[in-house]
């Protein structure tokens, strides 16, 4: 299956149901080939992009660009783009090679074509075996599958996914990941996924856009936006964040200085290019804890408020001088429990390049 | 301890007192079954086993007294001509009707149902004026008889078929039709390849209710009728119930009314359960149920 194109464009689009903003002046460039992600929570305006990318709502206004056509007069039947739905919607009436089968029809393939097109492409999804089978024969993960060949067969440009392993259970879902990103690295397609997943977005993707009430708030490669969000809300949303409200008290070539309650502390990334109110984000897994009431730079003195054992980690629930609550992650690799009981002073090292300045909570980054 | 209530007793009383409905309701219709096959005359005293009021007589059976055979081939008459229509005209009204998006769809959803609930000898009565009185072009033509009954029967039959091909509609939602447009299938080729397809069982199951209904139906029959070449089984179960002269062979007319109806709904019902099965949508069965008793 060898394909060039499947390079999507969004300009300004937008698409209102009523009174309510879906989607809200979104621009995206999407390349071809790239394994894109649509991150974000219910209600964000994820599937209605998608949707507006299928064909099946149409814009208010914007448009949607493929290799650089609009295709804003295109129905859905005739855009080369094809969709994986949340629940697969594979024809109940139909057996699984007629579902795979089903859209060569209308691309006047001959049929003995089109029969040998539908095996290949339920081999490429391990389920030769199931050709004669009906749908609701198969499992979830099977009628997933069949769903994905249903649209692969097509060569589509652009393969549309939404929430596809939203119905799974856990462990099916953990090894479709990775099956499903073999598969696109396999057939080269253009994959737009939509999920709210933020560990399925981060583990398959090679750029990943947050979205948030309509708008893009974020886009960038799983790293980028786990380790630079650009906003609060990606930094909550991806991940657990610490967040602590500070004061930007100095600026210089090293970075930011910031006041927390009566300490200081350095952050070398992040720079609102002004001083005053901002939000400081942290990860857990960047905190270092130390016993007792060590005082060097970056660091701040608090006392354990809880510890939960996850197994591979501990919880380090740690309660500020100033009142403030962090969150530590620290690595289960042997450490002692007892030196992480309730009470126990500590010291939280925060590392500069670990701790990035934010526009404080509601005020959009940018203004 | 033996006077104490047993908190995991069986609900005798429940039990009983649904036993003795079923029994309240059946057992008339099973004495008026049993009589249609009495050896003499009586509808109320036992004489003996015979088949003669079924076919035996060579004049007074069902199957060949004139008055019975007449109305039984109107009424079959009747049922098919209902069927024919009301089955695609709910079909069109209920697809039309789940896409009818915006201003008017509401109004037009809920005045659907008004037939549902309207007393039929109301639409009955208000039929007859429509059709007797008003002299405006559609109306003049239509005269009381054949064409006024099927006409009746079809306005109230057709919102029940609305029904059920809306609830099946529902329940497949719109996913089935935009992965087939996703597919390459335009407008009309997802509604051919796979809406209809999935409507079958409703299409089925409406037709048998039509069927069902139209064979049942008095009121609204009655009214369009014109005469004795009109007179379906109802009607002359209605007309005849109390004659002195009447013999067990009205019996066994309504004994084949029951065993009509009967296979109407439970085919109706095996049908969908049959379709339900072999797409793994096990509730569409149960959905005829409930469409039902909604209706009734």
């Amino acid at each position: 299956m060898e394909l060039t194109g499947g390079e999507v464009e969004l300009e300004a689009l937008e698409k209102r149901f009523d009174d309510v903003v879906a989607v809200d002046s979104i621009d995206l460039d999407i390349a071809s080939g790239e394994f894109f992600s649509l991150l974000g929570p219910s209600g964000c305006g994820k599937t209605t992009t998608l949707r507006l990318i299928a064909g099946f709502e149409r814009p208010t206004s914007g448009d949607v660009r493929l290799d650089g056509a609009s295709l804003a007069a295109v129905p859905p039947d005739r855009r080369p783009v094809n969709t994986v739905f949340q629940n697969y919607a594979l024809f109940p009436h139909l057996n699984v090679l007629d579902n795979v089968a089903f859209g060569m029809r209308y691309q006047k393939v001959p049929r003995k074509e089109r029969v040998r097109r539908a095996k290949e492409a339920l081999e490429l999804v391990e389920l030769g075996d199931y050709a004669k089978r009906r749908p609701h024969q198969l499992s979830g993960g099977q009628q997933q599958r069949v769903a994905l060949a249903r649209a692969l067969v097509l060569r589509p440009a652009v393969l549309l996914l939404d929430e596809p392993l939203g119905a799974l259970d856990a462990k099916i879902r953990r090894a479709l990941r990775v099956e499903l990103k073999a598969l696109q690295e396999e057939v080269g397609t253009t994959f737009i996924f939509v999920t709210h997943d933020q560990e399925e977005a981060l583990s398959m993707s090679d750029r990943i856009a947050v979205m948030h009430e309509g708008r893009v708030d974020q886009v960038g490669t799983p790293r980028e936006i786990y380790e630079g969000p650009a906003t609060l809300f990606v930094a909550d949303f991806l991940g657990v964040a610490n967040v602590m409200e500070v004061e930007v008290i100095g600026r210089d070539g090293r970075g930011c200085r910031l006041r927390v309650g009566t300490r200081e502390l350095w952050s070398e990334c992040g720079d609102l290019g002004r001083t005053g109110a901002a939000s400081a984000v942290v990860r857990p897994e960047r905190l270092h804890v130390t016993p007792g009431a060590e005082d060097g730079e970056n660091c701040l003195p608090g006392m354990i408020d809880r510890t939960i054992f996850v197994g591979s980690n501990l919880q380090v629930m740690i309660r500020l001088a100033n009142g403030g609550l962090l969150q530590a992650s620290v690595a289960n690799d042997g450490v002692d429990l007892d030196a992480h009981e309730q009470g126990t002073p500590v010291s939280v090292h925060v590392p500069p390049d670990a701790l990035r300045v934010l526009a404080p909570s509601g005020v959009t980054a940018g203004t | 301890m033996s006077r104490l209530i047993d908190p995991w007793g069986r609900p005798r009383w429940l039990k009983l007192t649904t036993w003795f409905y079923i029994a309240w309701s059946l057992l008339p219709v099973l004495a008026a079954i049993v009589f249609s096959f009495n050896d003499g005359r009586s509808r109320s005293v036992w004489q003996g086993f015979s088949t003669r009021w079924w076919w035996g007589d060579p004049n007074l059976s069902v199957f060949h007294d004139p008055i019975y055979t007449n109305a039984l081939v109107h009424s079959l008459e009747l049922a098919a001509l209902d069927m024919l229509i009301a089955t695609p005209l709910g079909f069109l009204l209920a697809i039309g009707l789940s896409r009818w998006r915006g201003r008017g769809s509401g109004s037009a959803n809920f005045l659907m149902l008004v037939p549902l609930t309207t007393p039929e000898l109301a639409m009955a009565v208000s039929l007859l004026l429509v059709f007797t009185q008003l002299t405006i072009i559609p109306f003049t033509w239509i005269a009381l008889g054949t064409t006024a009954q099927v006409i009746g029967q079809v306005t109230f039959s057709v919102s029940y078929v609305v029904v059920i091909v809306r609830s099946r509609l529902a329940s497949l939602g719109p996913e089935y039709e935009e992965a087939a447009r996703d597919l390459g299938a335009s407008a009309r080729q997802s509604l051919q390849h796979v809406l209809l397809p999935l409507l079958l069982p409703a299409a089925f199951a409406s037709t048998l209710i039509v069927f069902a209904l139209s064979i049942d139906d008095f009121v609204v029959t009655q009214y369009m009728s014109a005469g004795g070449e009109t007179v379906t089984i109802p009607m002359l179960l209605y007309a005849n119930a109390r004659g002195a002269a009447t013999t067990p062979a009205l019996n066994a007319v309504a004994t084949i009314m029951v065993l009509v109806t009967l296979i109407g709904v439970g085919g109706a019902y095996l049908v969908l359960r049959w379709f339900g099965h072999r797409s793994g949508d096990k509730d569409a069965a149960g959905q005829m149920g409930m469409d039902l008793t909604g209706m009734e």
